[in-house]
């Protein structure tokens, strides 16, 4: 099947410091060379710790901060040169459901005016129509239809998520960039939203990109699983191939700090050394040696790894840093 | 109406100085407004030969309307004395200060200006052209207070557009409007006005000066505005609400106007008040020193530069001042009871 997203080598830098007089512009590498593919209707889980670059591929993908490099395609158009109608027939196939719901909604505007928002940009039907069409995604999202002439701020957080996602499918995209929807709720109304997100997938069949810095969210979500350290992809697999086989020892690490719910379990713990150093003028190689568990040189630090698909499907960054002996080093 | 709006106004309505000083001032507009019928040297209604006539706004009669033998305007004073004689079934009825602003008025054997008396109606007396100095506080009063709200709305508006925009598109266009706006504060403002009072060739009618003058004021007004407008603009767009507008594709126009604005209006409204006791003070500054609306239009600045020449006709620097330190006393109370009723930390839409 030919995929819906294909994003390659794709680069978000930002200039950092620097001026008109300043000498040297220094840059912070958000993302830095990131290729994925998302066949239609897929779940794509990316994840990484803070400050890793998923938000950045997300909005760079959504075309709301501008790549320094690389390309992204959405049905083999190249989304990045877009412009004007032509972006605005892209914004109805590309949509974004925001982390924070109380920030992502105009609180000057009550709930049905943000979902006619996007029908009235793009011309979808008379008011009658449209009015129609808000009830529609109200009772999509498990909303009251009354609520369309509420306010977004006397919601609860979940509800805001609802409004929200309803206002991302009212458009009918193929493809939903998900940052991180469920890390601003309460964790009682997590799953709720979650199997909404999953319920609605099922119905309208859209791919989701989804984003998010928690493991147990993201494996409940997804198809295949992305890991993201400091702006780069260092490990790409089927969701419980992922989980079965982590490769790449952040992603061990990662796992490890799942938390169990069983006070008696006995596992082993992976701790990293130190913190994520920061995507300004990251470590040269390997950028997970300076604080890999795994014994390896100072020269092989220094070289980067390189990203090979071990097994169909499964794609990580060898190096003596990550996979170590895990696999051997061709 | 958005229930915090509506939360905020009730608090206004708590704010007792405030929201009593905004009753008061709009009473005085209203009242203002209605000057012709209380202030005018024309009559409320004249009853002539069994007819009404309402000369206040309607057209001019002439004397020879009434029976007189002249054929310029009524003079509705000698007609009420004159009807008045007893047998005459005709009357007039005055309004309760029965002389215009512009009007002169000499008594035989006396100059102006005339003290304050109830006998003659000069409640405040006249000026040193024998002008009512009330008719010509209030009439005054109505064209401030109108050029100020004009101004305020082509500075806000210019102001509002330049400024979002700058904070919105931010990079080049703003850093060059930054610059170009720094530069343009140095300007003096007080010589530009000079120098046009001066080049304008006197044939030139009232209307065009005032619009030369309001256009002078707002070049030189909507800087400060756009300052405060570019920042607001530039802390909202970074919100996520504004990268939602733009992952609907909304275009840079309805960010600014549908999304940006209204969550800025709050600023806006804040200064409002404060930006017409500016306009007013800077207009009657402006008339005092003889660079802003021409005469014979009343106004405050002219009043006070009168006043300040005639000390021995204290009642009308007095009065003048009086009318003054009212209104912008009232303006400021409800300058400050806005700010508080809609200060973001009260009723916040994020808690």
């Amino acid at each position: 099947m030919s995929p819906l997203l294909e994003v390659a080598d794709l680069r978000v830098h930002f200039p950092v410091g620097g001026g008109l007089l300043a000498g040297r512009r220094r840059w912070c590498r958000a993302v830095d060379g990131v290729s994925l593919a998302l066949a239609p209707g897929e779940t794509l889980g990316i994840v990484g710790e803070s400050g890793c670059g998923k938000t950045t591929l997300g909005k760079a993908i959504c075309r709301l901060v501008r790549p320094t490099g690389g390309t992204v395609r959405v049905d083999g158009e190249d989304a990045l040169r877009l412009r004007g109608g032509r972006l605005r027939r892209y914004r109805r196939r590309v949509q974004m459901i925001f982390q924070d719901p109380a920030e992502s909604l105009n609180p000057r505007q009550t709930v049905g005016q943000i979902l006619e928002e996007p029908l009235r940009i793009h011309r979808r039907g008379g008011s009658t129509e449209r009015r129609r069409r808000i009830a529609e995604l109200l009772d999509q999202v498990g909303l009251p239809r009354g609520a369309a002439d509420r306010y977004s701020f006397e919601f609860s957080g979940g509800q805001r998520q609802r409004i929200g996602m309803a206002r991302a499918l009212a458009l009918r995209p193929s493809l939903i960039v998900c940052d991180e929807p469920v890390s601003a709720l309460d964790v009682s109304v997590q799953s709720q939203i979650l199997n909404l997100l999953l319920d609605l997938q099922d119905e309208y069949h859209f791919a989701y990109l989804f984003i998010s810095h928690d493991l147990a969210v993201v494996r409940h979500m997804s198809d295949r699983i992305a890991v993201l350290y400091l702006g780069q992809m260092v490990e790409l697999a089927d969701r419980d191939e992922l989980f079965a086989q982590p490769l790449h020892a952040y992603t061990r690490a990662l796992i490890s700090a799942i938390p169990v719910a069983d006070p008696e379990a006995r596992r082993e713990r992976i701790v990293l050394r130190g913190d994520v150093p920061s995507p300004i003028d990251p470590p040269p190689g390997c950028r997970f040696a300076p604080r890999s568990p795994l014994p390896h040189g100072e020269e092989e630090a220094a070289r980067p790894g390189r990203w090979e698909e071990v097994r169909p499907g499964h794609w990580v960054e060898v190096h003596p840093a990550t996979t170590g002996d895990l696999l051997p080093e061709a | 109406m958005n229930p915090i709006t509506r939360r905020r106004l009730q608090h206004f309505r708590s704010l007792k100085r405030g929201y009593w000083s905004f009753l008061i001032f709009a009473a005085i507009i209203l009242v203002a407004a209605l000057a012709e019928l209380w202030i005018n040297q024309r009559a409320i209604v004249v009853s002539y030969d069994g007819r009404l006539y309402f000369p206040t706004y309607a057209s001019q009669y002439s004397g020879e309307e009434f029976g007189q033998d002249y054929p310029y305007e009524a003079n509705y004073r000698a007609l009420k004395e004159q009807f008045a004689a007893p047998g005459n079934p005709n009357w007039v009825l005055m309004p309760l200060i029965p002389y215009g602003p512009d009007e002169s008025v000499y008594r035989e054997g006396s100059f102006p200006p005339y003290p304050p008396s109830a006998r003659t109606q000069h409640y405040l007396g006249t000026d040193p052209l024998g002008r009512d100095v009330l008719a010509r506080l209030v009439y005054g009063f109505r064209i401030a207070l109108g050029f100020s709200l004009g101004l305020m709305a082509c500075t806000y508006l210019l102001a509002i557009l330049i400024g979002c925009a700058m904070g919105y598109f931010g990079g080049w266009f703003d850093l060059t409007g930054q610059r170009l706006m720094e530069i343009w504060t140095n300007i003096p403002f007080l010589y530009v006005v000079i120098i046009l009072a001066s080049t304008i060739p006197p044939a030139v009618g009232a209307p065009a000066r005032i619009g030369a003058l309001l256009a002078v004021m707002v070049i030189f007004n909507w800087i400060a505005m756009a300052n405060y407008m570019r920042t607001a603009a530039y802390r909202e767009r970074a919100r996520d609400y504004i990268a939602a507008a733009r992952v609907i594709g909304a275009g840079p126009l309805r960010i600014i106007f549908r999304h940006l604005l209204p969550n800025t209006l709050s600023i806006v409204v804040t200064f409002i008040p404060f930006t017409v006791v500016a306009g007013i003070t800077a207009l009657t500054a402006l008339d005092f020193l003889g660079f802003g609306i021409p005469p014979p239009t009343p106004s405050w600045g002219e009043l006070l530069q009168q006043g300040t020449n005639r000390l021995d006709a204290p009642w009308i620097v007095a009065s003048t001042f009086v009318a003054m330190v009212v209104v912008l006393t009232l303006v400021t109370f409800i300058g400050e009871g806005i700010r508080e009723a809609f200060d973001p930390k009260k009723f916040s839409y994020f808690r």
